[in-house]
């Protein structure tokens, strides 16, 4: 067959007569998004993604899978007007998409964890893939499933039929099982690069830098001021919390994959950040968050005043160390519940835990607060030191005042107002000061600080204004939990991956993720079809025999509890969210998900079909599986009902998907460009085995 | 008054089309019945359809002995006794209700009139072949099947001028010539009386009021195309249409004007009549097509034309309604005739529905090149009020608003597309200053909306979010980025759409923006409707000009009106709802908006 010549983005071609423009512009390798285009069907027209600019005519975009080419024709498939309209096609269909790409608990984890993805493999006794699924993201499961927040359990949709999935007590199993296996997992790392990158911090930022860097070939040291790795974690955080093996156990694999470690090398005083960028190709700064904060009150330096961070720091390296009787701690957040216990299991008699606002505002884990007044301790809410004097005989007279609650403060929290003339003196042998910490990054000269003083980097790439020199953790952030500082040391290691390869420093790529909202936007069909299952609760010691020891008072799982536990999980997030044609344009052009925000489409899963799932609140319509039931498989089994906005693609009749004719309806799930339509055997969106999240290199 | 010498028996004729019957013709068609057969009048009793008078329905001419028509308006069967018994009985017409075209009112309504379509309308009975044969009926399909050939019929359409009366404006005689050129063992016509449009009922009232016309010219169509079978597409919501149709190609086969062999020629030719179930959407060709074959109602993308690949794969020729009702009088009258009137590009007439805020609604032919003004203001009256005329939506909820300062603007399908509005198939809705244009542009999209076949992206979910922005805006919920996001989605789904409805949704919001985009700064910034339609926006006042009629107390729904008998009154705010039905039943505009 004779070819014809078109113009095709300023380059003329010889296309196939009776092509299309789409499959005249694929043969020759450009790029044309499409939904409702399919090589077994006839043109449709109907998503529009894939239009194009066609010279003459009356200036309409052309949907170039259902024009044929002619002769002369000149088109443009990549005009800034052609990617708007690509752009707002996606963007219209997202207003109008219901569903969750991903779990929402991977969504609220700061680090990304495949949580449905190794709770599945959990709940089929799968622990090690389990372990290795959590470890492509977050290389400190014993550590963090001990010590995290657990912003995934707030985001978890179990809340609507009970109580979150124990997603870090699930973790942690994972983690201490292979452990006491004795077969240790030991990801196997890219072929050496040669780079040479200076880690400094062996907190959870700086050793998740070099877990990943490790990974990725390049060759480690690990600066740390103190004599153990750890950081915040090891000197932050009881032992009875937080085994110190457990933080060894994890430290030692990233010495395994070859890091470095050197110890009681602290920088700015035996290094200095010069030194480091010129002996290495990029350095990383994961220098935390350690200066106590002031409680800015008279007489704060008297000697029995401690601050929290500090006495838990040299509790830490000394477990005799010696307190006094009466122990009172001011402030309401983690250190102050963990100072206030670690006080009460060195002998101290009388442990009050002093806060300004009331047990509702305090920052403090909720389970801590408790687990600490069941240890004894005592709350006395709305109240703060004004004043500290040397008392007699070595004690402390601490001035305090009663507050009362005011207007909300900018963080939206009430401010305690004090009550004039309801000054008291308490007699006290040691006052805990655990106020917060702030940054001190003096020795990091030449990078810029905010007027906090914690460091500038870039919040996706950890990149800062020196181009060697990364950071993250709380030394960027500002005091935050822990696994906002493995996430930033993760993206950290693969931009300085880029940087050392010479490569434009951009950072992880970030796949679009659409979401059904908060908790509280959830349609209640969602949660219908689950029955309640209570939480299984963690063991843990009783309190009368933990309250005086530093054992660890949560004992973890047993594995049939892990089972049971891991079956509870929904399963949220969509089976095709790797494959799914809206969510891969959606990252590829950019889409802003509110730019058209507005009513959606109501959730209506049909899960009547034995093999088959039909989501329709996912449809966009493209009417691929009404054309291949019509033209493919001769059935009605799908059709369009409805006009208008509320049209809709639905099985024959209103009926359930189980009662149309079935003849070969696998097709329609296998053509389906999003999640509407999917297999019930596969599982909700995982990154293994089949999919690896793409990162350089491919070895995360 | 039209007098002819002769004597002839008396009738009474009762206009009897969908509109007459609205405005209740049946009671008064059944009280001449009785009256005529209790009284044993010799006077006949005939129907007839719309004169497109319909602002002074039912009506009633009487045709006296003499042979002279007197048309009686605004009739109601107690008028109508009285008519009976002194003019029909007595001879002594009652001047007051006569609305004789020679004078008034209705001389006013048809001197700028030009009647090619409507000629018979209201005229003829619809129901009987005879009355349209007695005024030439199917006299052009004689002459051309005797003797013209296809190409010179197509000759006489080209010549003509005409042009797609649905309102894109397509040339007829070349959509012809291509289906004649088009190769097919089949082809069909096609006649589209899918009208929508909100405010529009020329197809109705030409289906209703003279349906042979419609058949002839589609017979025409399909000599001059090769065409042997046509379906006229009508929406079910026209059951009168409907039943005049059927009982219209009844009467004509079993009168050998349609089936084979017509007028002893080889041409055959058989009319279906397919009721549509009223989507919108299907007054869309492609759409249409899809619905006649029994499948979804959805739009495809074109080419292949229908002349080329129509209806169920066929070559098909589709017209409109009041495009085939031109067709015999060309054909009867000549080329020439027909281009001697209109503009260089526009030949003809052209047929509006006058709806709104204008004192002479109804039907209304004019020849092209008129002026709006003139059809608003000379034919139509004006608003008929004290209120001034704001603007006109032209071409229904595909077309837009053109402002009073362009009234000027001539009937002319180029001229009326440099407002950014359409010709249409005919809709004219009439506003004055106590609409708003951001709720008239709401409410079109809103229909655009949920008529939309849902098939294209742009079109189904675009329509919706402009919906939404436009609801917010009318609630005083505007956002200042509104109107940017309003501009820069309309126009995206103007270009990027599949058909017709996507492509021309956008423009009540384009026009109203373009026109009248003062009225949404004014909702979005200063949370006013100064029209007074916007509930949250607005509030009512009554001024010092009140003459305490108490009309308006009397209609409060809310009773937030107090007054006594001609004192001023005034509105309780805390208990009014800003309805607006004070100021809509006040005669001496004493209510103003604040």
């Amino acid at each position: 067959m004779e070819k014809i010549t078109i113009t095709l983005d300023g380059e003329k071609v010889a296309v196939d007569p009776g092509s299309t423009i789409l499959q005249a512009a694929k043969r020759q390798g450009k790029f044309i998004p499409t939904f409702c285009d399919n090589k077994e069907l006839k043109p449709f027209a109907s998503c529009f993604v894939c239009v194009v600019e066609v010279e003459g005519g009356r200036g309409n975009l052309i949907p170039s899978c259902s024009t044929t080419v002619t002769d002369g024709m000149v088109v443009k498939t990549n005009t800034e007007r052609v990617k708007k309209a690509r752009r707002t096609c996606v963007e219209l269909l997202l207003s109008d998409h219901v569903g969750d790409c991903l779990g929402p608990c991977m969504t609220a984890c700061p680090a990304g964890i495949d949580i449905p993805g190794f709770i599945s493999h959990l709940a089929k006794g799968e622990d090690r893939q389990a372990l290795e699924l959590i470890k492509h993201d977050m290389p400190l499961p014993g550590i963090l499933g001990r010590v995290c927040t657990r912003p995934c359990e707030e985001a978890c949709r179990r809340q609507l039929v009970e109580k979150p999935i124990a997603i870090c007590h699930l973790k942690r199993f994972a983690a201490d099982a292979i452990s006491a296996s004795g077969d240790e997992y030991l990801p196997t790392p890219a072929a050496a690069t040669g780079k040479k990158v200076a880690v400094v911090g062996a907190g959870p930022a700086g050793l998740t830098a070099a877990y990943y860097l490790q990974l990725l070939g390049h060759q480690c040291t690990i600066y740390e001021a103190h004599e153990a790795a750890g950081g915040m974690v090891r000197y932050g955080i009881p032992s009875y919390r937080l085994p110190r093996d457990v933080i060894e156990r994890e430290a030692e694999v990233i010495g395994k994959l070859g890091a470095t470690y050197k110890f009681n090398t602290r920088l700015g005083q035996d290094i200095t950040l010069d030194q480091l960028r010129n002996d290495y190709d990029a350095v990383f700064l994961g220098l935390g968050a350690q200066k106590a904060s002031s409680m800015r009150v008279k007489g704060e330096d008297t000697e029995g005043v401690l601050t929290g961070i500090g006495f838990l720091g040299d509790v830490s390296r000394n477990e005799s160390y010696s307190i006094g009787d009466r122990v009172m701690v001011v402030g309401g957040g983690n250190t102050a519940i963990d100072a206030a216990r670690t006080a009460a299991r060195l002998g101290a008699k009388e442990v009050t835990i002093l806060y300004r606002r009331t047990r509702a505002e305090m920052p403090a884990w909720e389970e801590e607060i408790d687990a600490a007044e069941e240890e004894g301790i005592k709350l006395d809410l709305l109240a703060a030191p004004t004043q500290v004097d040397k008392g007699a005989n070595g004690t402390l007279a601490v001035t305090c005042i009663r507050m009362e609650l005011g207007e909300p403060d900018d963080s939206g929290r009430r401010r305690p107002v004090p009550q004039a003339g309801s000054e008291h003196v308490r007699e006290m042998d040691n006052v805990i000061a655990a106020i917060g910490q702030g940054v001190d990054a003096s020795m990091a000269e030449g990078i810029k600080q905010t007027r906090w003083g914690s460091l500038v980097a870039d919040e996706h790439t950890m990149q800062t204004n020196l181009p060697n020199v990364f950071s993250g953790g709380d030394c960027v952030s500002g005091a935050d939990i822990a696994v906002t500082a493995v996430a930033a040391g993760r993206r950290a290691a693969i931009s300085i991956d880029q940087f050392v390869r010479g490569q434009a420093v951009v950072g992880d790529n970030k796949s679009y993720c659409h979401s059904m909202g908060k908790l509280d936007e959830i349609p209640k069909e969602v949660v219908t079809p689950f029955t309640e299952t209570p939480r299984v609760p963690m063991p843990h010691l009783e309190a009368k025999s933990r309250a005086k020891i530093f054992d660890e008072v949560e004992t973890g799982f047993t594995p049939e509890q892990i089972r049971e536990e891991a079956k509870r999980c929904m399963e949220c997030g969509c089976r095709d969210a790797h494959e799914c044609r809206l969510r891969s344009y959606a990252t590829q052009f950019g889409a802003d998900v509110d730019h058209f925000s507005g009513q959606g489409r109501e959730y209506h899963r049909d899960d009547s079909h034995q093999e088959i799932v039909h989501e329709s609140h996912k449809c966009i319509q493209c009417g691929t599986c009404v054309r291949i039931t019509e033209n493919l498989l001769g059935t009605s089994a799908m059709g369009f009902v409805g006009r208008g906005f509320t049209a809709r693609v639905k099985p024959a009749l209103g009926r359930e998907l189980a009662k149309v004719d079935g003849t070969g309806l696998q097709k329609i799930v296998e053509n389906c460009p999003v999640g509407a339509l999917t297999f019930k055997e596969d599982k909700v969106a995982t990154l293994d085995p089949k999919f690896k999240r793409p990162t350089p290199q491919g070895a995360l | 008054m039209s007098t002819t010498n002769n004597r002839v028996k008396p009738a009474l004729v009762v206009g009897m089309s969908t509109c007459n019957i609205a405005a209740g013709a049946q009671e008064v068609y059944d009280l001449c019945q009785e009256t005529l057969t209790e009284q044993k009048l010799d006077v006949e009793l005939r129907i007839t359809g719309c004169l497109g008078m319909c602002y002074a329905e039912p009506q009633v001419q009487f045709i006296d002995a003499d042979g002279t028509t007197h048309l009686y308006a605004n009739m109601t069967a107690t008028r109508m006794r009285k008519v009976i018994a002194e003019h029909v009985v007595d001879g002594q017409p009652r001047d007051k209700w006569i609305a004789n075209p020679e004078e008034g009112e209705t001389k006013a309504l048809l001197g700028k009139q030009k009647r090619i379509v409507l000629d018979n309308c209201g005229h003829i009975d619809p129901d009987q072949l005879d009355d349209y044969l007695a005024v030439d009926g199917y006299q052009a399909l004689k002459t051309v099947l005797t003797e013209k050939s296809p190409t010179e019929v197509i000759d006489i359409m080209s010549a003509s001028g005409l042009r797609g009366r649905g309102g894109a404006g397509f040339p007829t005689g070349l959509k012809w010539k291509f289906a004649l050129g088009a190769e097919g063992d089949k082809k069909y016509i096609v006649c589209n009386a899918d009208e929508g449009d909100p405010g529009a009922f020329m197809d109705r009232t030409t289906l209703e009021s003279d349906p042979h016309a419609v058949l002839e010219g589609m017979a025409i169509g399909g000599f001059a195309t090769g065409a042997d079978e046509a379906y006229i597409y009508c929406r079910a919501e026209y059951p009168m249409a409907v039943a005049r149709l059927h009982r219209a190609i009844a009467e004509a086969e079993e009168k050998k004007y349609l089936g084979e062999k017509i007028f002893g020629t080889d041409f055959n030719f058989t009319i279906h009549v397919k009721e549509g179930a009223g989507a919108f959407v299907c007054g869309e060709e492609t759409a249409l097509l899809a619905s006649i074959e029994g499948r979804r109602g959805m739009p495809r993308i074109r080419p292949p034309f229908p002349a080329q690949s129509g209806l169920f794969g066929k070559p098909t020729t589709i017209n409109n309604v009041e495009t085939w009702a031109n067709v015999p009088w060309i054909i009867r009258n000549g080329a020439d005739a027909f281009a001697s009137y209109g503009t260089e590009k526009s030949k003809g007439t052209k047929v509006f529905a006058l709806a709104g805020k204008i004192a002479r609604g109804g039907l209304v032919e004019v020849p092209m090149g008129i002026t709006l003004d003139e059809i608003i203001h000379e034919v139509g009256g004006g608003t008929g009020t004290s209120r001034q005329v704001k603007a006109v939506q032209m071409g229904g909820p595909s077309g837009g608003c053109v402002p009073r300062e362009l009234f000027n603007t001539k009937i002319d399908y180029d001229e009326v597309n440099k407002t950014g509005a359409i010709m249409g198939s005919g809709g004219m809705v009439v506003m004055d200053d106590t609409t708003c244009m951001v709720d008239v542009a709401r409410y079109f999209l809103d229909f655009t909306q949920l008529e939309s076949c849902g098939k294209c992206t742009f079109c189904r979910i675009g329509t919706t979010r402009m919906l939404e922005i436009l609801t917010r805006i009318c609630e005083g919920k505007g956002k200042a980025e509104d109107i940017d996001t309003l501009e820069d989605l309309a126009e995206q789904i103007r270009t990027t759409s599949l058909c017709g409805l996507g492509q021309t949704a956008p423009n009540p919001v384009l026009t109203t923006l373009r026109y009248f985009r003062k009225e949404y700064e004014e909702h979005i910034h200063d949370h006013k409707c100064w029209a007074g339609k916007c509930r949250n926006l607005c509030s009512f006042e009554i001024t010092d000009q009140c003459n305490g009629c108490m009309v308006c107390k009397k209609n409060c729904p809310v009773d937030a009106i107090t007054g006594t008998k001609k004192q001023k009154h005034i509105i309780d705010q805390e208990a009014c709802i800003q309805c607006g039905v004070c100021r809509d039943f006040c005669k001496y505009d004493s209510v103003v908006v604040i």
